[in-house]
């Protein structure tokens, strides 16, 4: 005789319980927030607002540069660190474990190292190329107002190729040697391999991995409000920082929570890909 | 030839990978004079640790480090307490249709909400309940935000165990709790381990909950309040540096510890590494 109450529930409830407490009724409230007015009553002001305003068109245009730029650079390069490390003989995991540094760095601790260098005037970076006969004067990087995007994308796949490098490798791993072996016998060289045989066999962790690390980049906050704080003016401002903006330092509860909705559903894009890819598997 | 080529390309990348950390660590030991000088000196500068001495003998960072001690601790431990139970009773009972399955990707779907859309209404709420400014109210925050993890990595490790080794045990008279705690538990511990590195981490590296929901200096946390100098009109670099350096060794060695489960922690489980 079975009960209708499952068995395992006792044990899961107390997580559920939490879970609904501090990650769903707070969505709920914050939908509350964004369809009411200061009196109470029911407006859409919020949203309508999102399509008008300039400076949050600008942080989701930029939110959405930084995410595939900043994507596509760190999959090539993960891939061919990966790729590289995968064919020594020898050190690799030396090699590997002081890849993994800078990921796993607090990322404020990785961004006040980054000011240090990238600063105009003392910075080590800029000192280190006019040592070796590069003229500076036009390397601005953060403080520019056409750099500072690129000097933060360039932080960013500094910190985060190493999770990509390192999915990856474990992806190469974990494919078996004998297809690559029957591709050598029938004579295909090493660039067929590579294309025809390991990237196919590849693709379900390449997917998981941009997945994974989409969902963090139109979030990012901490490297920007460390390096940057959105400046100079509104070169770097991201979705993330501008909500940060409008409910912490104009208490505009309402319209950030408005905002985090698009946000949100960008997140919930990549979220359900990512489920699908899981359960796959 | 091309092997040589190999490992010196491996080695250019070692160098920029590690340059900016080993930068920092040169100011933290810099006296002042030397911080800033052109060209800049990458090695044979005197060392000092003046910088230490004052961000932690006499400055505040120690009470930062303490506040992110405490809070990483307490989130981890209750991060463990309410989700190895939820991931043993996903992993070992029987649920109707596909409701374990339903409840897990729940569960990590919570996981997946940008921390900024949660913040607005905890922010409110923690204010209502005078949470707000709190170690406390901060370490629930913390845990609500481990606790899927703990969830799907545990429910993992938990499936890789055969039942019959508890199922003899329960026979043997042994109850379900008294199973879980005495024969599974231990079969997992490395995967456990493994898991309170992952909570631990994320809690001590954790900056935008902290940032908003710790403005006061008696609970701020290492991250929070680096970037409170930063942000300030003079920086003094050696005893942020020396701050930063501090808080990035616990985070090294703990995760040079977990190595092995790196990868199935990183991917949420989905890569076994």
């Amino acid at each position: 005789m079975k009960s209708r109450i499952p068995s395992g529930l006792p044990w899961v409830l107390p997580a559920l319980l939490i879970l609904v407490t501090l990650s769903i009724y707070p969505m709920i409230y914050s939908v509350k927030v964004s369809i009411t007015d200061a009196s109470g009553a029911f407006t859409l002001a919020n949203f309508i607002r999102l399509f008008q305003d300039r400076l949050f068109g600008a942080a989701a245009v930029q939110t959405t540069v930084l995410t595939l730029v900043a994507l596509v650079i760190e999959f090539v390069l993960g891939l061919a660190l990966a790729v590289l490390i995968d064919s020594l003989a020898r050190a690799r995991s030396v090699f590997r474990a002081g890849l993994l540094v800078p990921m796993l760095l607090p990322p404020v601790v990785a961004a006040v190292a980054w000011r240090l260098i990238y600063n105009p005037q003392f910075g080590v970076l800029n000192g280190t190329l006019r040592r070796i006969g590069v003229n500076t004067a036009p390397l601005t990087w953060t403080s520019g107002e056409n750099s500072a995007l690129l000097s933060v994308i360039l932080v960013d796949v500094w910190e985060w190729t190493p999770f990509l490098f390192l999915l990856l490798s474990a992806g190469l791993q974990a494919i078996p040697p004998e297809p690559i072996e029957a591709a050598r016998i029938d004579g295909a060289g090493a660039w067929r391999i590579f294309r025809d045989v390991t990237l196919p066999l590849l693709k379900p962790t390449v997917l998981l991995a941009l997945l994974l690390r989409a969902m963090d980049l139109v979030r990012i906050f901490d490297q920007i409000f460390i390096l940057t704080q959105g400046g100079p003016g509104t070169a770097t401002e991201t979705v993330s920082l501008y909500i940060y903006r409008t409910a912490f330092r104009f208490s505009n509860f309402g319209y950030a929570a408005a905002m985090s909705f698009v946000l949100l559903a960008a997140t919930i894009v990549f979220s359900r890909g990512l489920m699908r890819l899981m359960r796959a598997r | 030839m091309k092997t040589a080529f190999r490992y010196i390309l491996a080695c250019a990348t070692l160098l920029i990978a590690l340059a900016p950390v080993y930068w920092l660590v040169t100011i933290s030991l810099k006296r002042e004079v030397d911080q800033f000088t052109y060209p800049p000196e990458w090695i044979g500068f005197t060392t000092t640790f003046q910088h230490y001495a004052s961000a932690f003998r006499n400055g505040s960072f120690a009470h930062y480090f303490t506040n992110s001690v405490l809070l990483a601790a307490l989130s981890t431990l209750a991060a463990l307490v309410f989700g190895v139970p939820a991931a043993y009773g996903l992993a070992r009972f029987e649920w109707p249709g596909r409701w374990s399955e339903n409840i897990g990707n729940w569960i990590l779907s919570t996981r997946m909400l940008p921390p900024i859309v949660t913040i607005v209404p905890l922010f409110l709420m923690l204010r209502e309940a005078r949470l707000l400014n709190s170690l406390f109210g901060l370490a629930i925050v913390y845990t609500a935000f481990n606790l899927p993890f703990v969830v799907w990595m545990m429910r993992g490790f938990f499936d890789e165990v055969p039942r019959e080794i508890e199922e003899a045990a329960m026979l043997d008279g042994e109850t379900r709790v008294g199973a879980l705690l005495r024969i599974v538990l231990p079969l997992v511990k490395p995967g456990l381990a493994a898991t309170a590195v992952f909570c631990l981490v994320v809690a001590w590296n954790e900056f935008l909950f902290a940032l908003i929901l710790t403005q006061t200096e008696s609970a701020m946390t290492l991250p929070v309040g680096i970037a409170s100098r930063v942000t300030q009109y003079e920086i003094r670099w050696g005893e942020m540096s020396a701050a930063g350096v501090v808080a990035m060794l616990p985070v090294l060695v703990f995760a040079t510890a977990a190595q092995k489960y790196l990868v199935r922690g990183l991917s949420l489980g989905a890569v076994k590494g």
